[in-house]
């Protein structure tokens, strides 16, 4: 049986029943893993259920179900561990411990967000992200292109004149060219196919990439500058950056968009769990080192 | 904060020809030229090029056919650059220190997105790395919790048909359900389906899995990588045995294990146990790189196994086969040696300060000169043909990769935009001079941490498959942060000429095997191997200084030897090797004041050939590649600046930042 995608829309725009979730959830958890209260303060059970889930983590971890031997080492340390924290507890050990407050805000936070994440997110959702967030999906220019390296060091005063020279053989020799053997020794490809604009950065700095932008197609250039020296370019083909359609980078979006339903959905429990509390904060007031500090930032 | 200065990065000794101006282009007269005197023009060093330069019209078909020599290839054309070794708030320990980023923070941030570090700093790389690897400690992080989450395997059973029913109502009816479910789980009586391993299994949500899914959103192939791993954090006594588990595989596989932990056992030979047992499960791929051996007292490569007895052919064979990487540098310093074991290497000092007092904690026993030899990687390595000799397999068989070990979730190791390893290392005017760890009468200071390092691979592609399969077969580098391109092959008959051609690869590939191999058989009539090694600046990054050869043997008496060859320098042409053969260091052109330098020194592209002058084929050997750069400011540099702090003099503030490829191995034939 399965609940109706309709009413689960239904409830997940509920928050007081996110809260409860969250609730039930984060007590449920706790006593899993505590056990505290109870009946009886001073009795400790340790039931068939618990023995089975001993044994799965088990066999989880060690990919193979545990001796009886080992099995009984689970359950007296499980005892142990019992033992420990309930004393632990007794004596307030965690209270104010940063590692169990943190899990505790992280338990809340993964049960929000699973409850988050049982949205699926409509194509008209999806295509309203992408619209209104054309940028971050933008499909970059790619440049196919063709370069020839020269080594600053090796050609010193010269560089120049010799680019020109090297230049004006290339433009004669127009598509005909072994490019590689021309120039100096270079350890990157001499051909790149369909590189986006934010590789060829990363490959040869931002410099490269935006004169890249500026050369014209189909014929030798420079010298472009990079970080390693400069080069004669042939830009083969530049395919423009386009906003791409909702089809082409549906994971994308898909990804940005959950992740954006997830912040959301985990403010708006903060801020109605905020709303059942008063918060005073009482500040100290700043020396004047600290005053300076601030303005400097 | 602000970015009150830049450093100059390209000593460009042009004009400003950014982009080329017609009326310049037609300025040059275009003259026709022979072949010939366009090879002298780009040619400086000489005439011996023996390729053909081919400008001409004819032939046509041909030229087109064989157009771009990479075309076809099967080797691997471009560096990735990435991070092994990142933690996040899900790792105990980084939490503790403050961290509040999320693995997903992590990606965004590898992508080259600008964050907001916990501490309040934007954060923005200068470039986007290319992979990452999310290795969160395994110790708390399987800890399993459940949760109500709606899964229909739960709507059958009556009882939680009735509590799902009670909580859409809410009020009262809720709140006394969820007493009910407390209670029941308590006694241990709850509903059957949610105590069955087999529907809760399925559906336990653990960090682990979280953590899958979260990996699985931001893996993009061909563009971004993000590949799975956890640390197993074996620490006994303070004696740093951690390994990094990386899988090649996805969600799918990796969810149907949960990350071994050292809380289950600090012995390595069980952590590779649990590795041959989830390859064989899931039919799915697992390597290990452990790091930090120069915190470990010796044990790294101790000699014996964790039980404390004598290494076996088995045990060699099995280490092996998992633990096929090392790291030789992160934030907590330099593992490739120290300048006690090697005190002919005068760069065996970089990354050592702060690091050479004991081990991770400062605990147990301070580190002694007797602990050296199995601590360091190049020792390691020697160990390794040691122990090969003794049992015919080599336990410590391993290449060189980089990682930083950050635990902010910012692999932020630039130099000049460093955002340290733990929270209270984030940019801020005092965190050089703030005490990270006291013991045996030391003191060990953030300024100490070294903004390091990466790790380089050569894969056919950004995808995990291919950059795992590079790291398998330990065709990887380590640096110390900056992205310089390193080619390295071992053969028999490499000249000078290939190291001069304009395909270094190919010669390489064709000739020999890449970084990370066994030399193949010798050739016919070869009496030593020959290495061809070559490396291109960072574009952003300082010159290159030098490229050497290390050589690793265990000579005739049974006993380790090393050596350290200059293969190739820049300057050449006024910088040569005086009387002892040693090479003048190449000068310094770094301002620590405006934290800069220039390119006006070194080289941007440096290759060479190198025969071993002193081969005996007799002898088990290994030869590995370091490069090092002109000297650049340090991050204490960069600091001192933009926060207009003094630092003590004791720190430094420059350094030569470098590369190590992984090793080539010579057996000697039986």
């Amino acid at each position: 049986m399965r609940l109706m995608p309709k009413d689960l829309e239904k409830l997940l725009r509920e928050p007081l029943l996110h809260f409860l979730l969250v609730g039930s959830a984060i007590f449920a958890v706790d006593r899993l893993v505590s056990k505290r209260g109870g009946e009886d303060p001073e009795l400790i059970v340790i039931s068939e259920g618990r023995i089975a889930a001993l044994a799965e983590g088990f066999a989880r971890n060690w990919q193979r179900p545990p001796t009886s031997e080992e099995l009984e080492g689970l359950i007296r340390d499980r005892v142990r561990e019992e033992v420990y924290c309930r004393e632990a507890l007794a004596l307030g050990l965690d209270q104010e411990d940063p590692v169990i407050r943190h899990r505790l805000r992280q338990k809340m936070e993964f049960i929000t967000n699973d409850v988050a994440a049982l949205a699926e997110p409509t194509d008209a959702e999806l295509s309203a992200y992408l619209d209104a967030h054309p940028d971050v999906f933008r499909v970059q220019p790619q440049f196919s292109f063709a370069h020839v390296y020269l080594n600053l060091e090796r050609h010193g005063e010269n560089l120049e004149r010799d680019a020109a020279q090297l230049l004006a053989q290339l433009k004669q020799a127009g598509a005909h060219v072994d490019v590689p053997t021309l120039g100096d020794p270079f350890l990157l490809e001499h051909e790149f196919q369909a590189v986006p604009l934010a590789e060829v950065g990363k490959l040869f700095g931002e410099t490269f990439a935006t004169a890249l932008g500026h050369c014209p197609r189909g014929q030798w250039q420079g010298p472009v500058e990079s970080g390693y020296g400069a080069h004669l370019v042939l830009v083969h083909e530049l395919t423009e950056g386009r906003i791409p359609v909702l089809g082409e980078v549906r994971d994308a979006v898909r990804r940005e968009w959950a992740n954006a339903h997830r912040l959301d959905a985990n403010e708006k429990l903060y801020q109605e769990l905020l709303k059942r509390y008063s918060v005073i904060i009482e500040r100290p007031q700043p020396v004047e080192g600290q005053k300076k500090l601030a303005a400097r930032r | 904060m602000t970015i009150l200065a830049r450093s100059p990065r390209v000593g460009l000794r042009l004009p400003l020809l950014v982009l080329v101006i017609p009326a310049l282009l037609l300025s040059v007269p275009c003259r026709a030229s022979t072949q010939d005197e366009i090879k002298r023009a780009f040619d400086a060093d000489d005439g011996v090029v023996g390729e053909q330069t081919a400008v001409h019209s004819a032939a046509d078909d041909e030229a087109r056919k064989r157009f771009s020599p990479f075309a076809g290839k099967k080797y691997p054309p471009r560096v990735y650059f990435g991070d092994t070794h990142n933690h996040t708030s899900n790792s105990g320990d980084a939490f503790m220190a403050g961290n509040r980023l999320t693995p997903e923070q992590a990606y965004r941030f590898a992508r080259g997105e600008e964050l907001m570090s916990t501490t309040g700093v934007p954060a923005k790389l200068s470039r986007p790395l290319d992979f990452l690897v999310v290795s969160d400690h395994a110790e708390g992080l399987g800890v399993m919790f459940q949760v109500y989450d709606g899964n229909p395997a739960f709507a059958s059973d009556p009882t939680l048909a009735r509590w799902s029913k009670a909580m859409k109502a809410g009020g009262q009816e809720a709140t006394a359900t969820m007493r009910e479910l407390v209670s029941a789980q308590a006694q241990g009586k709850l509903p059957a389906p949610v105590t069955d391993p087999k529907v809760v299994g399925p559906i336990m949500k653990s960090v682990w899995q979280q953590y899958t899914a979260t990996a699985e959103g931001f893996n993009e192939p061909g563009r971004f990588t993000a590949m799975i791993g956890f640390e197993w954090t074996s620490v006994p006594g303070g004696n740093n045995l951690h390994r990094n588990v990386l899988f090649r595989d996805g969600k799918e596989k990796a969810d149907q294990v949960l990350p071994f932990s050292a809380w289950q056992s600090e012995d390595p030979e069980k952590l590779w146990e649990w590795m041959a047992q989830y390859e064989q499960k899931t039919g799915g791929k697992l390597l290990a790189i452990p790091h930090n051996g120069n915190l470990s007292n010796g044990r790294m490569f101790e000699l014996v196994d964790f039980a404390g007895n004598p290494l076996t052919r088995d045990y060699a064979e099995r280490r092996a086969r998992f633990e096929v990487l090392q790291e030789v540098m992160q934030t907590k310093g330099n593992s490739e040696t120290h300048p006690t074991l090697s005190p002919n290497d005068e760069f065996a000092d970089f990354g050592i300060a702060g690091w050479e007092y004991g081990n991770l904690t400062l605990e147990d026993k301070p580190e002694t000169p007797e602990m050296r030899p199995t601590m360091y990687l190049r020792g390691g390595l020697l160990q390794g043909l040691l122990q090969e000799q003794k049992y015919g397999a080599n336990p410590f068989k391993f290449g060189f990769i980089g990682g930083t070990d950050v635990h902010n979730s910012l692999t932020a190791v630039e130099e000049d935009n460093y955002y340290g390893k733990h929270i209270d290392q984030e940019p801020s005017p005092g965190r050089w001079a703030t005490e990270a760890k006291k013991g045996f009468g030391f003191t060990r200071y953030n300024w100490q941490y070294e903004a390091a390092g990466y790790a380089a691979v050569w894969a056919t592609e950004n995808t995990r498959e291919a950059l795992w399969d590079a790291m398998k077969r330990k065709e990887v580098y380590a640096t110390s942060g900056t992205r310089m391109t390193v080619r390295f092959f071992g053969g028999w008959n490499f000249s000078g000429a290939d190291a001069r051609g304009r395909h270094v690869a190919d010669a390489g590939y064709q000739k020999g095997v890449p970084m990370g191999s066994d030399l193949p058989k010798p050739a016919a009539g070869a009496k030593a191997p020959s290495f061809l090694v070559a490396a291109m600046k960072d574009p952003l990054g300082g010159n290159l200084d030098r490229i050497q050869i290390v050589k690793g043997w265990v000579g005739k008496d049974g006993k380790p030897n090393e050596a350290i060859y200059d293969v190739v320098w820049g300057d050449a042409a006024q910088r040569k090797p005086d009387r002892d053969g040693k090479l003048p260091p190449v000068g310094d052109t770094v301002d620590v004041a405006s934290a800069s330098w220039t390119n006006t020194i070194g080289d941007p592209e440096l290759a060479g050939a190198w025969t071993d002058p002193d081969f005996d084929p007799s002898l088990r050997a290994f030869y590995y590649a370091r490069v090092i750069e002109i000297p650049t400011p340090r991050w204490t540099a960069y600091d001192a600046l933009r926060f207009d702090v003094k630092m003590a003099p004791e720190v430094p503030m420059k350094h030569q930042e470098r590369a190590w490829a992984s090793p080539i191995w010579f057996t000697p034939a039986k």
